[in-house]
């Protein structure tokens, strides 16, 4: 046996695990979930297949792009606000001073706490009676600006980014950080050498050097925006009138709250089939930067 | 070569151990012999599990009964009210009922036995005659299928319950409203005072549905209409009178009957709200009367009144009336037979029998469930509430009647029209939504 097909088998040994934990429990259930979702079934008693029709009501109802827009505003609050904001501090922050590990710390904290509580922290702030948000802004002479922030629906969507935005920017700015000291130095002094000002040496240097990693973000970003449901479902439950509603809470108030079960896992597997879309093109889209 | 041999020795004896872990098991299954007397297992899960004085009863009438039923074996699921339903309902899809369990009466029973899932409970209840005829009337009613009685309730929901602060009113010069108009002008001297004449928290939708509109609509439209619409049997959601219930419902909104944003809090948040005087009136169900108990000063609930929702013009519904549910009661499931349904019977008139109605009742919580209140063990407002009850009749809920589909559409229709939707867009919405729950 070479060496080279040795650690391949060491390496596959090593995988198994977590392929057979990932088999069992994602793909699995994927592909039974794509099945329940060709019958109408309530959960108790008999299914009754009715092939398609669980997909079809789905692609025809109102609702359900009323969510999936709902859902693409959150990808690009995500994908435009998480990223360029966690990157921008990265780069600010890179040095190891306590003042730039303090800020570090506070900007991560929020992905410390359960989203039920910066639901509730949110849920507050922006409370209709006693927000903070709203008392401040009488404070400061903006009444004007008072606002039912999570009660009106033409402004509640983008009241939900906010806390969206803030609690997700720790975990992205982490891995900017790690690639960013993945730069090797002599790179750096190479710059130096042939006298490169700092704005050129970012966009010729420090982001081609990790385009890898942002696109790993920005995948990272996507299908964590298409499965949010946690912070919103706390803090409005899809509501008022299904205006704040994404995919997810579509697909769990069918399952959980009409007890349609093959009708949410129709809901489910058509998430993702639209996630997939969706990363795809965004790939497709970012190979042609830079490269 | 040691240590090979250790953790052989180690690896046999934890299968040894787990093998026989897995024997034990086995024969705890079986019923086997203990003092005479045989042993039983019996499964029970509830979701009385929070802090409130009737949660805490419950909990220590079981354990009263564990400690009195030595050869009873109690494996015990005790799980929050929020994730209760859900978890019940994902077991009863796999079909693994347990042996009793916390059941809804109407659409959650009818489900269950449409499923072959639970047992009537007919035997135990012509066992104790004198305590089937304790109930009040009609308490049956939402758990009996083909005249096979499902279970036996141990609370009584009163849904729309019109809670007045009377120091509130006095101050402005206002009476409790008995009609309709009294209402309006009510909620106009009240916007006009800055107070908030009605606390609503219609964040979770069913509170607008079950507490304002299951009363309201059944003032317009009678209790009759209602019924044919939920079963699509020569009546309809987009008939004129139900419109008109909406559009009442709607005009109460736009007078400012309801502080802003009260889609964004919730029903406990309006509660406080009410309790700390911070609104005139509060249309809610008979839940928030434990909530009070628990959180709410003396002198608040001193000022606190009941009544029902004023009476409308013309409507063809008996103005006299609550909307109300019984409350949950104990479901038989399909497993529990021979021995543990002997001991499945004892556990259920533990818990529901007329000892255990009398302490849940002084625990502040209505039951279905003739008993004298002793007032100087219940709060203020309880004792007002209880008297109330006895003295109107029960009209149907909503979502106690229509489809979990027809309830959600009614929900979120509400929320809509609350911020401006039109009724008949609305009732035409639901009346979609029903029907198609239907199949019809």
């Amino acid at each position: 046996m070479t060496s080279s097909s040795r650690m391949k088998g060491f390496i596959t040994l090593g995988l198994l695990p977590a392929l057979l934990l990932y088999l069992v429990f994602v793909i699995i259930p994927i592909i039974w979930s794509a099945y329940y979702g060709l019958f109408d079934w309530k959960g108790i008693g008999t299914a009754k297949f009715i092939g398609l029709g669980n997909y079809l009501e789905a692609i025809q109802d109102p609702i359900f792009w009323l969510s999936f827009k709902n859902n693409m505003l959150i990808v690009a609050a995500s994908v435009f606000g998480q990223v360029p904001i966690a990157l921008f501090l990265a780069l600010f922050l890179l040095k190891n001073s306590w003042f730039h590990k303090f800020i570090r710390s506070s900007v991560f904290m929020p992905m410390v706490l359960s989203s039920v509580v910066v639901g509730i922290i949110w849920g507050y702030i922006y409370h209709p009676e006693i927000g903070i948000l709203n008392f401040l802004l009488d404070r400061l002479g903006l009444s004007s600006w008072k606002q039912l922030w999570l009660s009106d629906p033409s402004i509640s969507m983008y009241s939900l980014m906010v806390p969206i935005i803030w609690n997700y920017i720790g975990p992205y700015l982490i891995i900017f950080i790690a690639a960013l000291q993945n730069i090797p130095s002599e790179i750096d002094d190479a710059a130096k050498i042939d006298g490169v000002e700092s704005s050129r040496k970012l966009f010729s240097i420090t982001l081609p050097m990790i385009w890898d990693t942002i696109k790993v973000a920005v995948v990272l970003c996507i299908s964590g925006s298409l499965k949010a449901f946690d912070l919103i479902y706390i803090m409005t439950g899809g509501g008022p009138a299904h205006s704040t509603e994404l995919l997810a809470s579509y697909m769990y108030n069918n399952t959980f709250s009409i007890y349609r079960f093959g009708y949410g896992s129709a809901v489910s597997t058509t998430i993702i089939i639209l996630s997939l879309v969706l990363i795809a093109g965004s790939q497709y889209l970012m190979k042609k930067n830079y490269r | 070569m040691k240590k090979v041999l250790s953790i052989a020795i180690t690896l046999t004896l934890t299968i040894s151990l787990i093998l026989t872990g897995c024997g034990k098991k086995e024969s705890g299954n079986e019923t086997d012999q203990a003092g005479g007397k045989e042993k039983v297992k019996l499964s029970l899960w509830h979701n009385f599990t929070g802090d409130d004085q009737r949660a805490k009863t419950m909990r220590s009438i079981i354990e009263q009964f564990q400690k009195d039923h030595t050869n009873i074996e109690l494996d015990i699921q005790a799980i929050p009210p929020d994730g209760y339903r859900t978890r019940l309902k994902t077991v009863a899809a796999a079909n693994e009922m347990p042996d009793l369990f916390v059941m809804w009466p109407g659409v959650m029973t009818k489900e269950f036995q449409a499923g072959k899932l639970i047992q009537p409970i007919n035997e135990l209840l012509e066992s104790k005659p004198e305590w089937r005829d304790g109930f009040l009337p009609g308490s049956f009613d939402a758990f009996t299928i083909e005249n096979n009685i499902y279970s036996a309730p141990i609370a009584l929901s009163p849904t729309s319950i019109l809670y007045y602060n009377q120091s509130i009113l006095d101050e402005n010069g206002l009476q409790v409203p008995k009609t309709w108009d009294e209402l309006l002008n009510a909620v106009k001297v009240l916007k006009e005072k800055g107070i908030t004449p009605i606390a609503l928290g219609n964040k979770a939708a069913w509170v607008a549905q079950s507490s304002i509109l299951s009363s309201l609509a059944d003032r317009v439209t009678g209790t009759d209409w209602f019924l044919k619409a939920a079963a699509q049997d020569g009546a309809k959601f987009t008939d004129p009178e139900f419109v008109q219930a909406l559009q009442y419902l709607q005009d109460l909104g736009n007078e400012g009957a309801f502080q802003e944003g009260f889609n964004a809090i919730d029903n406990t948040q309006m509660e406080q709200m009410f309790a700390q005087g911070k609104a005139a009136m509060m249309i809610d169900g008979g839940w928030a009367l434990t909530n009070f108990a628990a959180n709410a000063s003396e002198e608040a609930m001193a000022q606190m009144g009941a009544t029902v929702l004023p009476s409308i013009p013309g409507g063809k519904g008996d103005p006299n009336t609550l909307s109300g549910v019984v409350g949950t009661g104990l479901g038989l499931g399909k497993g529990a037979t021979g021995a543990k349904k002997e001991a499945a019977f004892e556990l259920m008139y533990a818990m529901a029998g007329p000892d255990a109605q009398k302490s849940v009742l002084e625990s502040n919580q209505l039951v279905s469930y003739k008993v004298e209140l002793d007032k100087s063990k219940v709060t203020s407002i309880f004792a007002k509430v209880y008297e109330l009850v006895n003295t109107v009749k029960t009209t149907p809920v909503y979502d106690g009647v229509m489809t979990s589909a027809g309830a959600e559409a009614v929900n979120n229709g509400l929320q809509e029209l609350l911020m401006g939707g039109k009724p008949e867009d609305i009732a035409k919405k639901i009346q979609d939504a029903q029907a198609k729950s239907l199949g019809k």
